[in-house]
C-alpha cells in the first residue's frame, strides 16, 4: 500500500506540505479564498522542528488501526481504498483516537458547534498524487508503498 | 461452523467484523436483550437531554445494514438464562434454545448499586444502556433538583450534562475526588472547578445510605447525617460485569469471566470478550475487568480471529479514558495516582502533564488540556518501551517525534517497527 513517505534529511521546514494541505481540504480548493474568506481547514500534516532536524509527519495508515478500534460510534474507519478516514458525520470528538493513536497524528478540531471533529490525514481521495507530496519542493515527502 | 454471540455492543460487532474477513459462510447469530442495534454507550447521558437522539445515526456504532450487510442473525430483546457447555446450547428466558458449536459472550456490564434503602422508589435511575436513558429521559420534566451518587466516567458527565440543562445537580462521591481512579487530586481539581462553574454542587467523602418518599424519592440521606431535598437520584457508581447466566455453566468466573489470551474461557469452545471479562492488565500485572471500549473491541476482534483458527494473542491491556467535562478534555492511562514510583509533572496555564515511570518502563500518565499525542504515550505503555533517554522531555508541551532518535523515528515513520 502506497503511503506518504517521510524522509527528514530532505526536508527544508517550508510548510508547504500544510498550505497545501488546507487549500486541497477547504471548500472552494482555491488558495486565496481557502486563507483569507473561508473557514480555513487544519493541516492534517504537522512540520516539525528542533534544530537542525524537521520533517513533516502526517498518518501512517496502520494495517491494525488503534484509532478505530478506539472509535465510539464508528466514525474512523478503513474506506474503499484500504486507507484509514473519518466520517465527519458520525464524529463526536471524544478523541478516543487521539488517546489510541501510536503516532500522534490526529488533531482536534473544536469548531464545529455540537459535536467536535477528529482531523487527519486522508490521503487525498480526490487526487492521485497527495497534496503535501506535489507540493513538497525537495521530495522530502514521496507517495510510496512501504 | 454455527457461532453464537451473546451481547450486541462493541465486542461482538469486532468479533463479528473478524470472523467474516476469514469466513463468509459460517452462520453467526446474536442474542442481546436489547432491541436496538449496536449504539455508542458514552452517548448516553447526550441522548438523555436531547443532545442526540436515537433517530441520529450518530447514536449507533455500525450502520442499519451490518447485521445483512455480514450475514448475521439478530435475536434481540431476548434475554439468555443459562447455557449448557456439555450439549452446547444457551436457553432463552422464554425456554427456548439455541445450539452452538462456538459460543463468544459479550454480556457487557451492569449497574452496581450499593446498598440503600429507598432505591425501589420512583425517580431513581441508573445510566448504563437504552433502556435506562429513555426512563430518565421520560422522567426530566419531572426534575428540577438531582442527586448523583458516584463521581465516575457516567457520573461526572451526566451531572455535567444535566447543569446544563437547567437542573440542579448534587454530585456525591465517596472518595475525596471525582474521577478517582483516572485522575489525580491535582488533575481532579480541574474538573472539580468545571462542575462547580456549571452549578454542579460537589459533596466528596460521603456516600448516600437512605433514599426517603413516598411513592417517588424525595430526600437523599448522607453517611454524614446530611439530607439533600432532590427530585431523582442517579446512581453511578460503576458498572460490574453481567454474569447472571452463566451460573451452572461450568465457565469459571471471578469478578469476570476468566480468559486466557486468546480470549478462551476454562471451557474450549467458550469465548468471551469486553466488559463482562477478566483479562491480564499489563501495567498492574493481574487479571482483572477493565470495562471500557478500546479494549472491549479489540477482545471482540481477537476472540473472532481465534475462533477462526488465527492463533492471535491478546498480549494485555489497561485503562485508558478521554472525557471532556466543561471546556476541559483530559486523558488519562494506566496506574495514575502513586506514591511509589518515579514521577515525572508539570502543572501550567490551563495544562497539565503527568507521567508514572517504573524502572525506565512508563506505566500511567494523565494529560489536562493539552491532550495532543496522548497516543505516543498509550504506545510507549502497550510495548515496555525503555523510555530512560527519553522521559526528560515528556513534560514539554510539544512532546513529539523530534525527541526520538533519528534511527528509531525513521524505522517507525516506515512502518518497520510495530
Amino acid at each position: 500500500m502506497k503511503i506518504v513517505k517521510i524522509y527528514e534529511d530532505s526536508c527544508v521546514y517550508c510548510h508547504l506540505c500544510e498550505v497545501a494541505c488546507i487549500v486541497e481540504h477547504s471548500q472552494s480548493k482555491d488558495i486565496i479564498k481557502a486563507f483569507k474568506r473561508e473557514t480555513k481547514p487544519i493541516a492534517r500534516c504537522s512540520a516539525e522542528f528542533n534544530y537542525p532536524l524537521s520533517y513533516s509527519v502526517m498518518c501512517r495508515h496502520c494495517d491494525d488501526a488503534p484509532c478505530i478500534e478506539a472509535c465510539q460510534t464508528g466514525a474512523m474507519h478503513r474506506d474503499e481504498r484500504g486507507y484509514v478516514v473519518v466520517n465527519e458525520d458520525k464524529c463526536v470528538g471524544c478523541w478516543m483516537c487521539i488517546m489510541a493513536c501510536p503516532y500522534g497524528v490526529i488533531k482536534k478540531d473544536e469548531r464545529r458547534e455540537v459535536w467536535g471533529l477528529s482531523t487527519k490525514c486522508d490521503l487525498c481521495p480526490d487526487r492521485e498524487t497527495p497534496a503535501c507530496v506535489e507540493a513538497c519542493p525537495n521530495n522530502a515527502l514521496m507517495f510510496e508503498e512501504v | 461452523m454455527k457461532i453464537v454471540i451473546i451481547g450486541n455492543s462493541v465486542a461482538c460487532i469486532n468479533a463479528i467484523e473478524a470472523i467474516r474477513e476469514k469466513d463468509k459462510i459460517s452462520q453467526i447469530i446474536a442474542v442481546s436483550d436489547e432491541q436496538s442495534r449496536a449504539y455508542s454507550h458514552p452517548l448516553l447521558p447526550n441522548l438523555v437531554i436531547g443532545d442526540i437522539s436515537r433517530s441520529d445515526e450518530r447514536f449507533y456504532y455500525r450502520s442499519r445494514n451490518f447485521y445483512e450487510k455480514n450475514k448475521v442473525k439478530t435475536v434481540l430483546g431476548k434475554k439468555v438464562v443459562g447455557i449448557s457447555s456439555q450439549n452446547r446450547y444457551i436457553k432463552l428466558e422464554n425456554d427456548e434454545k439455541i445450539s452452538y458449536d462456538r459460543l463468544i459472550i459479550t454480556a457487557g456490564g451492569k449497574p452496581f448499586i450499593p446498598k440503600m434503602d429507598g432505591v425501589e422508589l420512583e425517580g431513581v435511575h441508573t445510566l448504563t444502556n437504552i433502556k435506562s436513558a429513555d426512563k430518565l429521559k421520560k422522567d426530566l420534566i419531572n426534575i428540577k433538583k438531582c442527586v448523583v451518587v458516584g463521581g465516575g466516567l457516567i457520573g461526572s458527565k451526566i451531572a455535567e450534562k444535566l447543569a446544563k440543562h437547567g437542573v440542579k445537580v448534587t454530585l456525591v462521591e465517596l472518595m475525596k475526588r471525582v474521577l478517582f481512579p483516572v485522575l489525580d487530586d491535582t488533575g481532579a481539581e480541574y474538573i472539580h472547578k468545571e462542575l462547580k462553574s456549571l452549578g454542579v454542587k460537589l459533596i466528596l467523602g460521603d456516600s448516600v445510605v437512605k433514599l426517603d418518599g413516598n411513592k417517588r424519592v424525595k430526600k437523599a440521606v448522607l453517611s454524614s447525617g446530611k439530607s439533600i431535598d432532590t427530585d431523582a437520584v442517579i446512581v453511578s457508581v460503576g458498572v460490574k460485569p453481567n454474569l447472571e447466566f452463566i451460573n451452572e455453566s461450568g465457565i469459571e468466573i471471578n469478578r469476570g469471566i476468566i480468559v486466557n489470551d486468546y480470549m478462551q474461557t476454562n471451557i474450549d469452545t467458550i469465548y468471551a470478550a469486553g466488559d463482562v471479562t477478566e483479562a491480564y492488565d499489563i501495567v498492574t500485572s493481574q487479571k482483572r475487568p477493565i470495562p471500557i471500549l478500546p479494549l472491549a473491541a479489540r477482545q471482540g476482534r481477537i476472540a473472532g480471529l481465534n475462533i477462526e483458527g488465527e492463533n492471535v494473542k491478546y498480549g494485555g491491556g489497561f485503562p485508558t479514558n478521554s472525557i471532556t467535562i466543561g471546556k476541559i478534555s483530559f486523558i488519562s492511562m494506566g496506574i495514575v495516582d502513586t506514591d511509589k514510583l518515579e514521577i515525572l509533572k508539570i502543572k501550567k496555564d490551563g495544562e497539565y502533564r503527568k507521567f508514572i515511570i517504573d524502572d525506565n518502563k512508563l506505566v500511567g500518565m494523565i494529560l489536562v488540556g493539552n491532550i495532543e499525542k496522548a497516543g505516543m504515550f498509550n504506545w510507549m505503555i502497550q510495548n515496555r518501551f525503555d523510555v530512560s533517554w527519553l522521559k526528560d522531555t515528556f513534560l514539554n508541551s510539544d512532546f513529539g517525534w523530534q525527541y526520538f532518535s533519528k534511527a528509531f523515528r525513521i524505522l517507525r515513520f516506515d512502518r518497520k517497527i510495530k
